[in-house]
Order: structure tokens, then C-alpha cells, then sequence
């Protein structure tokens, strides 16, 4: 028989238990205050000795089984490509679909990610605006149905919270390969040394192919129209502590990487010695070391309560493992679910102004929650570039998910000119990462056949260049940002539930052709890298047309704005939610941030690093609320 | 959208979860904020000084990952190193450089026994940020009658704190040093520490 258990009322109540909420939790538990927090996750806490440092092997139950991640037949989304389609739920983490799970519980997906980092630069905040100025009329001419905002805050206003962050979750690399010219239009992602103009801890070793092609980038000249003068390589930045750490300003222990080789690769391993960067060895430890934060796992939250009168969120409900239903009551509520999740809960809730398409002609929209949806990942059909070194290798070898490499980000942002190019941005290019992956046993024994390996001596040979090869591939998958559309967005499934029964999200998205557009450009820019490593057989295969997106992975963005407009973005720059009302603008007791709140495609492939100082100025933010109550101003 | 109703009734539902033990605050190793702020300090203070040095006592195991307690911040080098610390904190200095020879409040245990121990050391103290830190410059150790060690000597390991490279006193000497007291409780949180860190057993059985 369930119950319903009315729980103690707290200053803050957490919904997730990940990246966001983790530091938000300790920020505020922290505080002089002595503010009262809650957290509360639907899966479980991790341990990661006894859950990873053994378990984790099983090749077949992570890579496959998923057994560390978010239960589909708990709760999954649907998708489709476009608003006149039937949406399909997700029910397997296997390609095409989706290999990219989603994380469950404290950590969230941050306990099996690959720990890739790297700023955003200026251009990426403000895209709209640049690019109306520098190139007025491009953004309609190559996407006429464009909904692209701004963000809220430019580069300079979050590069404070950049560094606080870096140091807490611990960072390692140079810099950025920036020349740190702030009065420069390059659009690199300064660190201005008045915040420490490094991360704190050194890189991971580079590999030789990544030396190969830092040596290579230094010798290449830039394409025509670049705005410098020679490429600017760096190690790649990476959340997987490179040195035993100890994180400022909570004084929380990390343990260095063991280079196991488990760890990214498709994000199927979580770290078994917590070198990961994730809230459940970062921030959590933090919170609870205040005796003002609690934690609460395998609880499932299915609504909040509204307000319609005082304009707050009053009551967070949720399930337990046990089917009970507990209500928990708070002053200020931080959703720092997975993005189409938050989603999901404010439209179950009526929290926000739901987003509605207006198919027109011309496209149009109104609302705001889950307005807005784009992608921050390459089409894995998308347009490549690769050629083969003559440099033997071991497969078995160790290594991480996102150490060893290096980046430029000169093909990044507005750092060429785009006049006569038909796209705008660019990507940041990276090469020579660590095998991360495990050593694929399961690709291995799904690929063993007749037909593709041959049998006797043939196969031995295969299997043995497979593990000891004599060459290596090198390749780039680059493609500029996704520019979000009126016609891609998040809302309520009319048809499938969750287990619950509760309507599940359904996402309208495809890919856009800026993404396609840049590709194709950068994809010939890198090949004469490639070439200039020495890669034989370079080739550029470009996307074959009409190839639509298939996929629900967690690097989808956007969908609950931050920005400057109440009516068309759901949270200001505090990341307090607000919105439209007489006679002025309503500031709510509700607060978000995350991966999925950018308003654009990436120009980096890590949200998860660009969400990071939207989660510190929210904390601040609460902090403020909960002094002060009301809207927040910037 | 209009908002859903809350359903009256509450489902019965059999959902799959893992089972999850959430641990205590006491299971968390965290270096408090003043002890951090004066070892970020401490560093910054002392990046230049040229005698090998280490941080040592329980806030170095701390930030090498060992669930203790620590109310100081302690510094391992010599004696030449001592008079080089106490020139770069001097205007932090509390006591100034000079042998001083104690009893510890912890006994030896050995084979059973209970055996007082002693130690000597050119020995400092300072106040940074308002902790208090101890240096210690050759430090040997007694216990009971037997003759005094050797001054302790090390390789130091290094952890980041923040951006600040810090020496640490290796997690290796300090075992060997409990083993031979017969602090087996440290032996095994500083195991229980490198078992987190490598997933294996740690040292000294």
C-alpha cells in the first residue's frame, strides 16, 4: 500500500543530482545562512570502488546492457524529424538510435562522460548579433526559418564564473591556444589572467599522433581569409584529473586518471577511481560536509506544483522505490535535470509559457519552454576527412577519453572570414586522443564472420592488425553549429507514457544545413593538415544528401533558453525563471541550468563546460533570492 | 499546455533500481576552508624556496585523499630548510627556529606493548590566515629507549590544490612510519585511501 509523505520544507530543493545541481547544492549549503538544501535523483548513489572498479569490465552489460544508466522502460522520449510526423519512442541504447545514454543518479551522465572540455568563446555568445553586423542578411539566407538569440551575458561576463568552475570540478590543459589579444576580433576564449590564465591542473601527456599534428599545424598555413596568421595548437582540456588534486574552495580529494583505457568510448565507462569530474566527487562531498544538505536517490519526480497566484513553484512531488509519493515543499527550486527532461517536468507542471509552432508561411513560434531545440554533436554520417599514419600502434593500449589530444580553435567561431562562404561559425578540430574506449571485444565478436574476416590464417591476421597495428587512421568528423529553427523543439508526447503514465517528451529535431555547409569547407581545410602530418591516402567524403537526423543523443541543446527576452527565452540571466506579466516582468522562485539551455549548436563540443558558469551564477542568484525575493536584475 | 492533473491515485509500479546507500558526511574526505585558504597561501608563499620541503602531518594525508581530521597545517624538510621557511613567513612567525625535543600524546604499540615516543626536530611555528603551521627540519623519531632514527628523508609526491603544485609528504613513508608504531587505524585509512586511488591494495598489508 503507497503512501503520501509530507517531507520537512527546505531553502532549496535540487531536481537531479548532476553537474548543475551539485554545485548549486554546495554553493548554497555552504553559505553563511546556513540555508537547509535537498537533493533528489531518480537513480542511485555511485560508489566508485565497489560499483566500478570491478563491474565496470563487463564489456557487454555497460556497452550494451546499460546497466549503469537512465532504465528506458522507466522513462524515455520519443523523436521525429519534423512537426508533420509521427514521433517513436526510444526503447534500446544501441545505434543508430542512440549510444550516447543518458546518466542516472548522483553524478548523472557526467559519471560515464568523456570528460571533454573546452570555452566558449565570445563569438559564441553572441552569434546573432555578430553576425547580423558582420555579414548582414547570411543567417537568413542560409537558414530563413532561423530562431537564434543571443545569450543574455557576453564572453567577459561569464569568464569569472568560467574560472571559479574550472577550479572546483579541477581542469586540466594550457589554455586555449589563445593569444589573449581581448581587443582583437578573433574570437578565441581568452582567459584574462586576472582569473588565472591557465587550468589548474597540466594536460594529459600528448600522444604521438598529437604531437604529429601540432607539429603539423605550426608548419600548415591558415586558409584563405584567416584572420591569423598561423594555427594555434593546445592540449585538449579535459575534466579527468591529469595530478592528484584537490579542488578550491571546497578542499574536496581527487584521485589522478589510472589511463585504464575504460573510460569515454561512446560514454559507456564510468571512472572506477573518481578522476571523472562529477558532482558526486566534486560538489556533493562539499554540500554534505555542511550537515545542511540532504540527498535523496532513487526518487523519481514527476510534478511541481504551481502557483498560479504567487507565481512560485511550491511543492516538488515525487515517487520513491517503493511507490510512495512524497511531497516536498521549498522556498526556491533548482532544476538541474538532464535538459529535455527539465523540459519536461514545467510542462507537465504548467511552469512556463509551453512553446507552440506556428508552421506559417513563414515559420513562426510563441512560448518558450522547449522552444528552440538544436544539436551540439556531428551526424555520425556526417562529412569526414581522414588518411592513414605510418605509425604502428596497440589498441590494448592505455589511456583516457579525453586526454593525449591536441585542439585549435582556429577554425572555431568567426576566426576566418565568411563572406563568401555559405555557413557561419566553424569547429574546433582535435586530434590523437587515447584509445578510451575499452578494447571493443563486443564490436569485435559482432564482427567476427566469413564474410568480413575471413576464416584461418586470414582471420588471425586480421585479428592481430587489429590489436597490433602496423598504421594508424587519423580523421575529423568537423561541422559548424547547429542553428536552432521554429521548427525544431520539445514538447509532450500526445501518445506514449512513462511508466508512470505520464506523457513522455517528444523531440522534433533534424540536422541544418549550416552544419552540413560548414562541414564540407572544414572538412578540406583539415586535409591539408592531414597531409602535412604525412597521412597518406587523405580523402574528404562529404555527406550524402537527405540524410536525416536518427538519433536522440545527449548532446541535444537548447529548448529552455536563458536570454534578454521574457517572452522568448525562460530564464534571465540568473537563470531565474521569469516571465511576461502586468504590470511588470515576474521574477519565480525557480531556477535551471543546463547543457540544454544554450540557445545555439556549440561552438565547442563540451555544453557541459559552457553550462558550468551558468550554474555558479544561478547559485548566486538563489542566494540573492533567497535574501531578496523577486525578479532578479542583471 | 494546460497542466496536468496529479493522478488521485498512485500507481503500483515495479520499477527497476539499483540499490543505493548514500554516505555519511563523515565518509567524506574534505579539507576545511580555513586549512585550504592557508595552504593555497602557504604555497604561493613558498614556490620559490629552494630546500626540499613537504607538507606533512594530517592536512598532507588529507589532500592526498586520507579520511582524517586536521585542526594544522605541518611541513616536513630540513634544518636548513626550517631557517629558509622562516625567512620567507617571517612575518608569520609565531616561535622562532630552534631544536626542541618532546614526547608524542600517542604511544608506540609494539608486539602488544605500549612504548612512549619522542621526537626531535629543528622545529618552527607559524600562523597563516589565522592556522597554525608547524615545521619541522630533520625530524627523527625514538621510541622507548632504542636509539634515535634518522632524520626523515623523502622523495616528495606532489598534488595540486587549486593551481598551486604542492609537496606532499609520500603516503608510502608515512606507512611505513605508522607500521613501525604500530598505528595500524592509520595504516589502514591511508590503504583505504590508495585503494580509492588504485583500485588495489594499498600498502603495508
Amino acid at each position: 500500500m503507497s503512501s503520501v509523505i509530507m517531507e520537512p520544507h527546505k531553502d532549496l530543493v535540487c531536481l537531479g543530482a548532476g553537474f548543475m545541481s551539485g554545485l548549486v547544492a554546495a554553493e548554497v549549503a555552504r553559505d553563511s545562512h546556513n540555508y537547509q538544501v535537498v537533493a533528489i535523483t531518480k537513480g542511485p548513489w555511485w560508489d566508485y570502488v565497489s560499483d566500478f572498479s570491478t563491474t565496470k569490465y563487463d564489456e557487454w552489460g555497460v556497452g550494451l546492457g546499460r546497466k549503469y544508466d537512465s532504465p528506458l522502460p522507466v522513462q524515455s522520449t520519443t523523436i521525429r524529424n519534423s512537426p508533420t510526423q509521427f514521433a517513436l519512442p526510444v526503447r534500446r541504447y544501441t545505434m543508430p538510435i542512440q549510444y550516447h545514454a543518458l546518466g542516472h543518479g548522483v553524478g548523472g551522465a557526467a559519471q560515464h562522460y568523456g570528460g571533454t572540455m573546452g570555452r566558449q568563446g565570445p563569438w559564441g555568445y553572441q552569434q546573432k548579433t555578430l553576425t547580423d553586423t558582420n555579414y548582414p542578411g547570411k543567417l537568413t539566407n542560409i537558414q530563413s526559418n532561423n530562431d537564434l538569440q543571443d545569450w543574455p551575458l557576453d564572453y567577459a561576463g561569464y569568464e569569472p564564473y568560467y574560472h571559479k568552475w574550472e577550479l572546483v570540478y579541477g581542469l586540466c590543459g594550457t589554455n586555449n591556444g589563445s593569444p589573449n589579444d581581448t581587443s582583437s576580433d578573433l574570437n578565441y576564449p581568452w582567459m584574462d589572467s586576472s582569473y588565472g590564465s591557465k587550468y589548474p591542473m597540466p594536460p594529459h601527456p600528448l600522444t604521438q599522433v598529437a604531437q604529429q599534428f601540432q607539429s603539423a599545424c605550426l608548419a600548415t598555413p591558415p586558409p584563405q581569409g584567416a584572420k591569423f596568421t598561423s594555427y594555434h595548437p593546445f592540449p585538449h582540456v579535459s575534466s579527468l584529473a591529469s595530478q592528484p588534486y584537490t579542488n578550491v574552495p571546497y578542499g574536496v580529494p581527487v584521485n589522478p586518471c589510472v589511463y585504464d583505457g575504460y573510460c569515454g568510448g561512446n560514454c559507456n565507462y564510468a571512472c572506477e577511481t573518481g578522476a571523472k569530474a562529477n558532482a558526486a566527487y566534486r560538489t556533493i562531498p562539499a554540500a554534505m560536509a555542511t550537515g545542511n544538505f540532504k540527498l535523496v536517490t532513487n526518487a523519481y519526480i514527476f510534478r511541481l506544483v504551481w502557483d498560479a497566484t504567487s507565481h512560485t513553484v511550491t511543492e516538488a512531488h515525487y515517487y520513491d522505490a517503493q511507490g510512495n509519493v512524497h511531497i516536498q515543499p521549498g522556498t526556491v527550486f533548482f532544476n538541474g535535470m538532464w535538459g529535455y527532461n527539465m523540459i519536461r517536468i514545467m510542462l507537465l507542471s504548467g511552469v512556463g509559457v509551453p512553446y507552440v509552432f506556428n508552421s506559417g508561411p513563414p515559420q513562426s513560434g510563441s512560448g518558450s519552454v522547449g522552444r528552440g531545440l538544436t544539436n551540439g554533436y556531428a551526424p555520425y554520417t556526417g562529412t569526414s576527412v581522414t588518411g592513414t599514419l605510418n605509425l604502428g600502434a596497440n589498441s590494448y593500449s592505455a589511456g583516457n577519453a579525453s586526454g593525449g589530444s591536441v585542439d585549435i580553435y582556429d577554425l572555431m567561431d568567426d576566426n576566418f572570414d565568411h563572406t563568401n562562404l555559405n555557413f557561419i561559425g566553424g569547429a574546433q578540430i582535435g586530434l590523437g586522443g587515447y584509445a578510451g574506449g575499452g578494447p571493443g571485444n563486443i564490436t569485435l565478436a559482432g564482427g567476427v564472420s566469413p564474410s568480413n574476416t575471413g576464416v584461418g590464417g586470414t582471420f588471425k591476421a586480421k585479428q592481430k592488425d587489429r590489436y597490433l597495428p602496423t598504421t594508424t587512421g587519423v580523421g575529423a568528423t568537423p561541422f559548424a553549429p547547429d542553428i536552432p529553427t521554429y521548427d525544431h523543439y520539445v514538447d509532450l508526447d500526445p501518445h506514449y507514457t512513462d511508466i508512470y503514465g505520464d506523457p513522455l517528451s517528444r523531440l522534433t529535431y533534424d540536422w541544418t544545413d549550416n552544419m552540413y555547409n560548414g562541414a564540407t569547407y572544414l572538412a578540406t581545410v583539415v586535409a591539408a593538415i592531414l597531409t602535412k602530418m604525412g597521412a597518406s591516402n587523405v580523402k574528404v567524403a562529404t555527406t550524402p544528401p537527405k540524410v536525416h537526423n536518427d538519433w536522440w543523443g545527449h548532446h541535444l541543446r537548447g529548448g529552455c533558453r536563458i536570454g534578454k527576452d521574457p517572452a522568448s527565452s525562460v530564464f534571465n540571466s540568473w537563470n531565474q525563471h521569469w516571465l511576461v506579466g502586468s504590470p511588470s516582468t515576474i521574477g519565480t522562485n525557480y531556477f535551471a541550468a543546463g547543457e540544454i539551455t544554450n540557445t545555439a549548436g556549440d561552438t565547442v563540443p563540451s555544453g557541459t563546460h559552457v553550462a558550468g558558469p551558468q550554474s555558479w551564477r544561478a547559485a548566486e542568484g538563489i542566494k540573492q533570492y533567497l535574501m531578496s525575493p523577486g525578479l532578479l536584475t542583471p | 499546455m494546460p497542466a496536468l492533473k496529479i493522478p488521485r491515485k498512485v500507481r503500483s509500479i515495479v520499477a527497476p533500481f539499483v540499490e543505493s546507500r548514500v554516505p555519511g558526511p563523515e565518509e567524506f574526505v574534505v579539507l576545511s576552508e580555513p586549512l585550504l585558504n592557508a595552504t593555497l597561501k602557504l604555497a604561493e608563499l613558498l614556490r620559490e624556496c629552494k630546500p626540499k620541503w613537504a607538507m606533512s602531518g594530517d592536512a598532507g594525508e588529507l589532500v592526498s585523499g586520507v579520511n582524517v581530521s586536521a585542526d594544522h597545517l605541518s611541513i616536513l624538510t630540513t634544518a636548513e630548510g626550517c631557517e629558509e621557511i622562516s625567512r620567507k613567513l617571517a612575518e608569520n612567525l609565531v616561535q622562532t627556529p630552534g631544536m626542541v625535543e618532546r614526547k608524542l600524546e600517542r604511544e608506540a604499540n609494539i608486539d602488544l606493548k605500549p612504548y612512549p615516543v619522542q621526537i626531535k626536530s629543528y622545529e618552527a611555528r607559524f600562523q597563516i590566515d589565522g592556522q597554525r603551521l608547524d615545521v619541522y627540519g630533520g625530524l627523527q623519531i625514538r621510541v622507548g629507549d632504542w636509539e634515535w632514527g634518522d632524520p626523515l628523508d623523502y622523495s616528495p609526491e606532489y598534488v595540486y590544490v587549486g593551481s598551486e603544485k604542492l609537496p606532499v609528504v609520500p603516503l608510502r613513508l608515512k606507512t611505513e612510519l605508522y607500521i613501525g608504531l604500530g598505528w595500524m587505524d592509520r595504516v589502514k585509512k591511508i590503504n583505504e585511501a590508495m585503494t580509492r586511488r588504485h583500485h588495489g591494495p594499498g600498502f603495508g598489508g
